[in-house]
C-alpha cells in the first residue's frame, strides 16, 4: 500500500517540477530571466536610446540645459543631413577601413602562421610561446608611448635599417602622412597577431589527429591536409576570431592617438579619433551621439552577418 | 597483394619498451588478428606497418620491399581507424573520393571508382548524405570504402568494432569478413577481443607485453596454447590451470594436486615429455571439456552462473578454482559436491616454472 502512494506522489512531483509541454518550459524560462533581461535591457537600451534622442538636437554640455531637456534644441536631423556632407567623417571611415584591410588580415595569416608551427612540438616551444603573448599583455598606451619612440627619426627603427642598407636612414615615420598610418598599422599587427595565434591555435589543436591521420594515409600532402581538413573544421573560429578583430580594430584608436594624435594632419584619424576629437574639442554631442550611432549600425552589420556565416557552420558541425 | 615481414621489430617510447623484438610473416591475402590485452603492443605493432611510427630497430618488408622511411602516404596501406575517423565535414561521396582526388585523378575516373566501390559496400543511395549523421555501421564501411579505393594492398584495422553494441558486432563480423572474402587483401587487424579474432581470422598473433606469445590458426591456439598466458586469454572462460607434482602412479604418470587428490593419468606421450621435463607443473584442460565422472576430482560447488543453453559451475576456491561449462543446466547446486575430470586427450601440462607448455612428442 505505502509503496503505491509512494509512486503516485512520485508522479505528481513529475508533473510539478517537469513542464507539461515546451510552451510552458519556455514561459517558466522567460519569467526566471526576466529581471537579469531587465537590467540588460536597461544597460544597453537606455544609452542607446537616450543617444537616439541627443542625436536629433543641437545639444552640448555647454547648452545650459540638463540632456533630458534637450528636445528645446531640436534641429530635425540636421546632424544626419550634415554627416552625410562631412568628407572629414567620410575620409576618416575611408581610413579606418584601410586600416582593416590591412591590419586583420595580416593578423589573421600570421596568426594561422604561427599556429600551425606552434601545433607541431619543437624545441624551446614554451619560452616562445610565452614571448609571443606578451605584446597582448602590454597596456595599448604603453605600446603605443613604446611605437612613438621607436619610430622617432633618430630612433631605433631608422638605427636598425642604416645599419642593414649601410648608409643613415633618416625617415620620418610618423610625419609623414603616409609612412605614419603603416607605423601605426605595425604597431596594432604587432599588438594583436598574438590573440589571433591563440585563438587559432585553440582551433588548430581541436583538429582531430585520426582525421589527419586518415588524410595521410590517404595520400593527401601537408597543403592538401591544410585546405581539405584543417580549414573546413576551423571555419566557425575562424570566423569568431575574423569578427572580433575586425569589429576591435574599426574601434582602432589609444595606440594610434599615442603615436600620431591623428596626425600629421588628419593623415592617420580614424573613426575613433574623429568622434574623440569632436567630443572633446568642438563639443558638439548631438552631432558625436549621430555618428556613434551611424557606426553603431555599421557594426552591428558586421556581428550580424558573423553570426549568420556561424549559425550556418554550425549547422554543418567539423 | 602482399604479403608483410616483420623482423626483429621493437618499438621503444623513451625507457618504455612497447615491444619487444617481434618477428611475425603474413602471408598475402591473409587475414591476421593481433590479439591481446590492452597494453600488449598490437596498436604500436599496426602504426609501425602503416608507417605512423618509425621502429626503433628491426625491419618491416612489404613482399621484397623495405619499408624502412617510406612516409605513411606511400605505403599503400588501408587504415580503418578505431573510430573510422571519416571526415565529418564532407559528404559521404567525397570521403569516398578523397584518396583518388589528393593523387590528383581525372573527375570522370574518380566518378567511376567512386560509383564501383559504393555499389560494391551498399552506399549508393547515401552518397550524398553528410557524413557526421551516419549510424556505425555505414561509418564502417565509408571507412573501409575510402581506403579500398585506393586498391591497397594491405588493409589494417584497428579494432573498428570497439564501439559497437554487441548484437550489432555479431553482424559486423559477418560482414568484414566477407569484405575480406571480396578484397582479397592482407588483413592485419587488431582486436583484443577474442572472438572477434576467433571468427575472422586466419591466423591470430597473441601477444602480452610487448611480446609475441603464439602465432597459429584460430584452433591451434585455442587448443594448443603454447604457454600460461594465451591458454588463460584464449576461451570464455580461459582455461583451468592447477599446480601440482608428477607423480607415478600404477596405472601410469598422474599429476598430484595436494588436497584435490590425484589426477587421472596422462596420456603416455604426454607423460614420458612431462617425465622428461621434471618439475612442478601446472595441469590445464578447458572448461568446456570438463566432464562429470565416476572417478576423477571431487570439488565442491560454490557458484553457478546460467547464461542462456550455457551454465558456468565454479568448483572450489583460491588456488584450486576450477571453472566447467555445460551446455545444459546439469542440475548442480552451491553445496553440492561434483566429481569431475577432463577426458585424458584434452589435458595440456605446463612447466610451472617457465609457464610454457610441455610438448608431447
Amino acid at each position: 500500500m505505502s509503496a503505491v502512494t509512494a509512486t503516485i506522489a512520485e508522479d505528481k512531483m513529475d508533473a510539478r517540477t517537469k513542464p507539461a509541454t515546451p510552451n510552458e518550459g519556455a514561459r517558466l524560462g522567460f519569467r526566471l530571466t526576466l529581471p537579469a533581461q531587465i537590467l540588460v535591457l536597461f544597460i544597453s537600451a537606455f544609452p542607446l536610446l537616450m543617444q537616439l534622442y541627443i542625436s536629433v538636437t543641437d545639444w552640448s554640455p555647454l547648452s545650459g540645459v540638463g540632456w533630458w531637456n534637450a528636445w528645446e534644441m531640436w534641429n530635425s536631423f540636421a546632424n544626419y543631413t550634415d554627416l552625410a556632407a562631412d568628407t572629414r567623417f567620410w575620409s576618416a571611415l575611408q581610413r579606418t577601413a584601410i586600416v582593416m584591410l590591412v591590419c586583420v588580415p595580416a593578423e589573421f595569416l600570421l596568426g594561422l602562421a604561427l599556429a600551425t608551427l606552434f601545433a607541431d612540438d619543437f624545441p624551446g616551444k614554451r619560452i616562445f610561446y610565452s614571448i609571443l603573448l606578451m605584446p597582448m599583455m602590454v597596456v595599448p598606451a604603453v605600446a603605443g608611448y613604446m611605437f612613438f619612440m621607436l619610430f622617432q627619426s633618430g630612433g631605433p627603427v631608422n638605427d636598425i635599417l642604416s645599419r642593414i642598407v649601410g648608409t643613415p636612414v633618416t625617415i620620418a615615420w610618423l610625419s609623414d602622412p603616409n609612412l605614419a598610418l603603416i607605423a601605426v598599422m605595425i604597431a596594432d599587427i604587432w599588438q594583436w597577431t598574438p590573440l589571433m595565434f591563440l585563438i587559432l591555435l585553440a582551433g588548430l589543436v581541436g583538429v582531430p589527429e585520426d582525421q589527419m591521420k586518415a588524410a595521410t594515409l590517404l595520400g593527401a600532402n601537408a597543403w592538401q591536409r591544410f585546405t581539405t581538413i584543417v580549414l573546413p573544421k576551423m571555419k566557425t573560429i575562424i570566423i569568431i576570431a575574423l569578427a572580433i578583430r575586425v569589429i576591435e580594430n574599426f574601434k582602432i584608436f589609444d595606440t594610434l592617438y599615442i603615436m600620431t594624435g591623428g596626425g600629421p594632419g588628419v593623415a592617420t584619424e580614424t573613426i575613433s579619433v574623429y568622434i574623440y576629437k569632436v567630443t572633446t574639442q568642438d563639443l558638439i554631442w548631438g552631432y558625436v551621439a549621430a555618428i556613434a550611432l551611424a557606426i553603431l549600425i555599421v557594426l552591428s552589420i558586421v556581428a550580424v552577418y558573423a553570426m549568420k556565416r556561424m549559425a550556418k557552420s554550425r549547422e554543418l558541425p567539423a | 597483394m602482399s604479403a608483410i615481414h616483420l623482423q626483429n621489430l621493437v618499438k621503444k617510447f623513451g625507457d618504455f619498451t612497447a615491444l619487444k623484438t617481434m618477428d611475425l610473416e603474413i602471408a598475402d591475402g591473409e587475414f591476421m588478428a593481433l590479439l591481446g590485452p590492452s597494453g600488449c603492443g598490437k596498436s604500436t605493432t599496426m602504426n609501425m606497418i602503416a608507417g605512423m611510427e618509425e621502429p626503433t630497430s628491426g625491419k618491416i618488408l612489404f613482399g621484397e620491399r623495405d619499408m624502412a622511411g617510406m612516409p605513411m602516404g606511400r605505403r599503400g596501406v588501408g587504415f580503418v581507424f578505431q573510430n573510422y575517423a571519416i571526415f565529418t565535414h564532407m559528404t559521404v561521396r567525397q570521403n569516398l573520393a578523397y584518396g583518388p582526388k589528393m593523387r590528383g585523378a581525372a573527375k570522370a575516373e574518380i566518378d567511376r571508382r567512386v560509383g564501383a566501390i559504393a555499389e560494391m559496400l551498399q552506399l549508393s543511395p547515401l552518397l550524398d548524405r553528410k557524413a557526421d549523421r551516419l549510424s556505425v555501421n555505414i561509418l564502417q564501411r565509408v571507412a573501409i570504402g575510402r581506403s579500398a579505393i585506393m586498391e591497397p594492398a594491405i588493409f589494417l584495422l584497428d579494432e573498428p568494432l570497439s564501439n559497437v553494441d554487441a548484437a550489432f558486432r555479431a553482424v559486423m563480423r559477418t560482414e568484414l569478413k566477407q569484405l575480406q572474402r571480396q578484397f582479397r587483401q592482407t588483413m592485419v587487424y587488431v582486436t583484443h577481443d577474442q572472438l572477434e579474432a576467433m571468427t575472422m581470422a586466419d591466423r591470430i598473433a597473441v601477444m602480452d607485453h610487448g611480446v609475441l606469445q603464439q602465432v597459429g590458426t584460430p584452433l591451434e591456439v585455442y587448443n594448443n596454447p603454447v604457454n600460461v598466458f594465451v591458454a588463460r586469454f584464449i576461451g570464455a572462460p580461459g582455461m583451468n590451470l592447477l599446480k601440482g607434482k608428477p607423480a607415478e602412479s600404477d596405472r601410469g604418470l598422474v599429476v598430484d594436486l595436494g588436497p584435490l587428490g590425484v589426477t587421472p593419468p596422462l596420456p603416455d606421450e604426454l607423460a614420458s615429455a612431462v617425465r622428461a621435463a621434471r618439475g612442478d607443473v601446472l595441469y590445464g584442460f578447458r572448461p568446456e571439456q570438463v566432464a562429470l565422472t565416476e572417478r576423477g576430482l571431487s570439488m565442491p560447488v560454490s557458484f553457478v552462473e546460467r547464461i542462456g543453453a550455457r551454465t558456468i559451475v565454479h568448483l572450489g576456491q583460491g588456488e584450486s578454482a576450477v571453472k566447467a561449462v555445460f551446455e545444459n543446466d546439469i542440475g548442480l547446486s552451491v553445496g553440492q559436491t561434483a566429481v569431475v575430470a577432463p577426458p585424458a586427450s584434452s589435458v595440456r601440462v605446463f612447466d610451472a616454472a617457465t609457464g610454457l607448455a610441455v610438448k608431447a612428442g
